[in-house]
């Protein structure tokens, strides 16, 4: 029977070998927490560790395994352990659409892993070559110059009032304390009033972004441009196809570069179909309805084929519509001056979008831009 | 602490304590609480809208017979709001007081404990004892980043600074409760700091005890069947918001207040009001019959 410092310690071990990041800190918190309480059964056990050494829901189930991994048998504890040659696990989520991506991305990685000389982006030819060309069209590596031009587009997102304030000659409220600091100056008398408004700031930015099959060479360029975006501004990022996946998490730990190579591994289900109703159900449901979507700007990047019902689609546009604050819906295919929103779900989703802008060259991002700054409609 | 150990010695203790002061908890809740209290480490409570968070603060509050001390998190949150304000009108008057009598005032005079307007935080932090407060921070997704990182400080050392009166420690730190809906990904450093406890939606049984608890007049039988109507709600897919524990005690408590002591069809149109929060699921539930609502030996087939 191990001591306990040495269980906690491999306990701990096994955790992180499994993907559950806990550190030496939350090692001594289980420790002392099975002081504490001196658990006799399994099942106290796991409770004990359970609240000290797990910090996320979606850690539950993994934690789950390896507890009964480690304490499950006490006879193959051992054995299993002690084992160098023991693999480490693989992560989840390497699916064959990822590799496709990756090596579709072959000649922009070398592109990038070559010292980054491109320097500014001038008005020189060769861009405003680049400018109006279809995303559509881009090889990997004009792609990734793109990328570079993009970097310097700025999404600004109206403002709203926020709590803070800030002083201000004419503003309606009495700043009584900066009234009463200034006073001393002039013998307790508080010859001036201090006012202050409140201060405004940027509403939030949510980009809803379909990688399905028929998007694909759009949402390469419209991701990278979200990236850029995300690095700046407060903006959520999510991709859809046949199920939601939230990215913002992916760039902010990821560089500029490999950025768009985790979103692909972290989203497994590139260039599959599309599902957009159920896909904006789940995120009105995880994250829009409880405060995401509230008052922010909420942008669709999709060309709006839905293998769903129309009538589904529309339902969950409503409930967004209530919530957000605009709604711009990108569809490179309006490009098209033949274009007409025909398609079912373009057609269900039209009547709760504010603007619907193409944005399918770098030349009609203005347009982009343009739409989600403007200032909201009706409310 | 020897009074707080001997008033939650062990998991079935605390367990029976919060029973006793209506609130049901599970092995595994009572233990993520009793480690908290016993281990003065602040806990970080998540799960669906309605299921106990703030319930359980308050509970454990009950339980200590100490105060619950509870700020609302929003955005743009401010240490003004969250700690401490002067209390200024006061302090011009006192001023004005001063040199109609013709004395002088320092500064000590004025930024002194009778012109300090303590928020939750402070408050939290100067509760005299000899039990720790219960400071309950709600939502706390909903703050922004800056007061987590606030927030860092004054969990760890359960100390503020107030730049005219200097740090001020707590004499008996608080329990701290924290609680997310979230909304948004809470700073590892904050969650590193934190136990962590995830409430899970308990079983329809569980769900009846909890209404007999919480709506004492209502019988036994009749928890039963609104558990298992709200059971019914949950099971539909298409809800825009399924009914949580909170809304499962409101449909007991309409029924009650309303004199009904059946739950047939009529009845649960008459009260719909209290489970669903949204027109949108009154309309798919009533569109769909409520027969199946109130009808306790057929499964649910939705």
């Amino acid at each position: 029977m191990p001591d306990l410092p040495e269980l906690a310690a491999s306990f701990t071990v096994a955790l992180r070998d499994a993907g559950i990041a806990a550190g030496p800190d939350r090692t001594r918190c289980f420790a002392r927490a099975v002081t504490l309480l001196a658990p006799s059964t399994t099942r106290e056990l796991r409770h004990c560790a359970l609240t000290t050494l797990v910090s996320d829901r979606e850690q539950i189930e993994l934690f789950g395994a390896v507890f009964r991994e480690v304490f499950g048998g006490p006879a193959d504890r051992g054995a299993r352990r002690g084992q160098p040659g023991d693999p480490p696990r693989s992560l989840p989520g390497t699916v064959p659409g990822a590799d496709r991506k990756a090596t579709a991305d072959g000649d922009g990685r070398e592109g990038d892993a070559q010292p980054r000389e491109v320097a500014l982006p001038l008005a020189a030819s060769p861009l405003d070559h680049l400018a109006t060309r279809d995303f559509a069209a881009l090889s990997a590596e004009e792609l990734a110059r793109l990328a570079e031009l993009m970097r310097t587009v700025a999404l600004r997102t109206p403002t709203r009032p926020s709590r803070r304030r800030r002083p201000a000659p004419h503003g309606e409220q009495v700043d009584l304390r900066r009234t009463l600091a200034v006073s001393r100056r002039t013998g307790g008398y508080p010859l001036r009033l201090r006012r202050f408004v409140p201060r405004t700031r940027p509403r939030d930015l949510v980009v809803l972004c379909d990688i399905s099959g028929s998007m694909e060479p759009y949402a390469r360029a419209m991701l990278q441009l979200l990236y850029c975006a995300s690095r700046a501004a407060r903006a959520e990022v999510f991709t859809f196809a046949t199920r939601l996946t939230r990215l913002t998490p992916v760039f902010r730990r990821a560089g500029p570069y490999d950025a768009l190579e985790r979103a692909g591994r972290a989203a497994p289900d590139w260039s599959g179909g599309t599902r957009i109703a159920d896909c904006l159900a789940e995120f009105n449901e995880r994250f829009g309805r409880r405060g995401m979507a509230h008052g922010a700007v909420v942008v669709i990047v999709s060309d709006g084929w839905d293998t769903g019902a129309p009538a589904a689609l529309a339902t969950h546009m409503a409930r967004l519509a209530r919530v957000a604050y605009r709604i711009v819906w990108v569809n490179p295919r309006t490009a098209s001056p033949r274009y007409r929103p025909l398609v079912g779900g373009m057609a269900a989703a039209l009547p709760y979008c504010d603007a619907v802008v193409s944005a399918h060259s770098f030349a009609a991002l203005d347009d982009f831009t343009a739409a989600l700054s403007a200032p909201g409609r009706r409310r | 602490m020897p009074d707080l150990d001997a008033l939650v010695p062990d998991v079935p203790a605390l367990r029976s304590r919060l029973d006793a002061v209506g609130y049901l908890a599970d092995d595994a809740l009572a233990t993520a609480l009793l480690l908290a209290v016993r281990m003065r480490q602040p806990i970080l409570l998540e799960g669906e809208p309605g299921v106990g968070k703030t319930e359980a603060a308050r509970a454990l509050a009950a339980v200590l017979d100490t105060p619950l001390i509870r700020l609302q998190c929003y955005e743009g949150l401010s240490s003004a709001e969250a700690l401490y304000e002067w209390n200024y009108p006061r302090q011009l008057l006192a001023i004005r007081l001063a040199e109609s009598r013709g004395e002088s005032l320092q500064d000590t005079d004025l930024f002194a404990e009778d012109y300090l307007l303590p928020r939750p935080l402070l408050a939290a932090i100067s509760h005299p004892g000899p039990r720790p407060a219960v400071l309950l921070i709600d939502e706390v997704d909903r703050a922004d980043d800056e007061f987590e990182a606030f927030l860092l400080e004054l969990l760890a050392d359960a100390a503020v600074t107030i730049p005219e009166l200097g740090t001020r420690r707590a004499t008996v730190p608080p329990v701290a409760v924290l609680t997310s809906n979230r909304t948004r990904d809470l700073h590892d450093a904050l969650k590193r700091r934190c136990l962590y406890h995830w409430i899970d939606y308990p079983d329809t049984a569980r769900v009846a005890a909890i209404i007999r608890k919480r709506v004492p007049e209502s019988a036994g039988w009749l928890a039963a069947r609104v558990a298992h109507g709200v059971a019914a709600l949950r099971a539909r897919q298409e809800l825009t918001k399924p009914p949580g524990i909170a809304e499962a005690i409101d449909w007991a408590g309409a029924l009650q207040a309303l004199g009904l002591s059946v739950l047939d069809a009529d009845a649960a149109d008459r009260t719909l009001g209290a489970v669903l929060k949204y027109a949108e699921d009154l309309q798919t539930v009533r569109r769909a019959g409520l027969a199946e609502l109130v009808d306790a030996e057929t499964g649910t087939d939705a």
